[in-house]
């Protein structure tokens, strides 16, 4: 009983900014999405090249906050050969693209309506950012999102565009 | 019968592989630290220091014969990777059930691709969505194997839905169908989008290569 009471109490007092360590050092699936503007979008094409691929829902309450700090990252990192890559992982696509469209972000938005993805990249709760390596390895995995976490992106982000 | 057979022959193969491993592993570890000695100029090549040496790590010819035995295992390793590969293709996709469905456009002016639906007797095989890259390699004379699987010999039906841009940029969805004879060799289909010109069109068509 006290262990259970004790198991119960870590899990409520751990951060909710856990890694994800079981997709770290492995190949990113890939996968090809719709964006927002009509174009299909495939993972594997940014070979190459540094990706930061968000997973985000709009009922998240961090969303809109986040998506303005990855917009202000991929305009000052674009030319310096990364790429972010929004994911939406709403069921109501329709909703989803007009709140992906009201944000006007610099970067594109793609909408994800299957299971595969998220068993994939084993999504539980959101929003889910991950940095894949010029090889298409993933580096980074942070879930959730708080004001301040940009710093720990762009750390990451300079490592990796240096390598 | 014959499938069982195969399936233990991939089991066979499968602990030669693991055992090839193994021993490749450990004849690289047992190497590494001698080779560099025998091209190095070192007071090593004296005979006193050879006989001293021998006892450590062995003659020069000894490493360089112990050098090729590892290089000759990994060469097994590899070979029984391929033939592991095969052997798995040929359990999954045996040619009597085989079917493969592939892709090709001619021209492309009057259609640009978006996504291809592939569906065989009325069920989803494949749902594909083109980045503009690969509809590009497609209008440069590529093919894609879009669908690999395993159907029954006998009557099959093929219904392939086509979407993407049309003629004046409009959105453009078609399809076509086959019904096709499944024999007891492999099945190759062609979904071929070429242009009418006449009709300033496009033409979707699927081939039975026989």
């Amino acid at each position: 009983m006290l262990a259970g009471g004790l198991v119960l109490a870590a899990i409520l007092i751990a951060p909710s900014h856990a890694a994800a360590p079981t997709l770290i050092g492995k190949d990113a699936p890939d996968f090809v999405l719709r964006a927002l503007d009509g174009r299909n979008l495939r993972l594997s094409e940014y070979r190459g090249q540094v990706v930061l691929v968000n997973f985000w829902a709009r009922w998240e309450g961090d969303t809109r906050e986040q998506m303005r700090v990855l917009d202000r990252i991929n305009t000052t990192y674009l030319r310096a050969g990364l790429v972010v890559l929004g994911i939406s992982v709403d069921e109501d696509v329709r909703r989803a693209r007009e709140f992906a469209g009201a944000m006007a972000v610099s970067y594109p938005i793609l909408f994800d309506d299957g299971p595969d993805l998220g068993k994939d990249y084993m999504l539980q709760k959101m929003p889910v950012t991950i940095l894949v390596d010029r090889a298409g390895v993933v580096r980074y995995s942070v879930v959730g999102f708080k004001r301040g976490d940009e710093r720990g992106y762009l750390e990451q982000i300079r490592e990796l565009l240096r390598e | 019968m014959n499938f069982i057979r195969r399936v233990g022959l991939s089991i066979v193969f499968g602990a030669a592989l693991s055992a090839l491993n193994t021993a490749a592993v450990l004849g690289a570890a047992d190497v590494t630290p001698a080779t560099p000695q025998p091209a190095a100029p070192t007071p090593a090549n004296t005979p006193a220091a050879d006989a001293a040496g021998a006892d450590a790590a062995g003659s020069p010819s000894d490493v360089r014969t112990l050098d090729q035995e590892v290089q000759g295992l990994k060469k097994d390793v590899i070979d029984l990777n391929k033939d592991l590969f095969v052997l798995q293709e040929e359990l999954l996709f045996p040619a009597n059930t085989q079917v493969a469905v592939y892709i090709s456009m001619d021209v492309g002016a009057f259609f640009a691709l978006d996504s291809v639906q592939v569906k065989i007797d009325n069920k989803e095989v494949k749902n594909y969505l083109y980045t503009a890259r690969e509809a590009d390699a497609l209008l440069k004379g590529g093919v894609q194997q879009i669908y690999l699987g395993n159907l029954k010999v006998g009557k099959h039906e093929l219904v392939a839905f086509f979407t993407g841009k049309g003629p004046m940029i409009r959105d453009y969805k078609r399809g076509a169908t086959i019904t096709f004879d499944k024999g007891v060799g492999a099945k190759y289909l062609e979904l071929k989008i070429t242009d009418r010109v006449p009709k300033h069109q496009p033409e979707f068509l699927i081939k039975d290569w026989e």
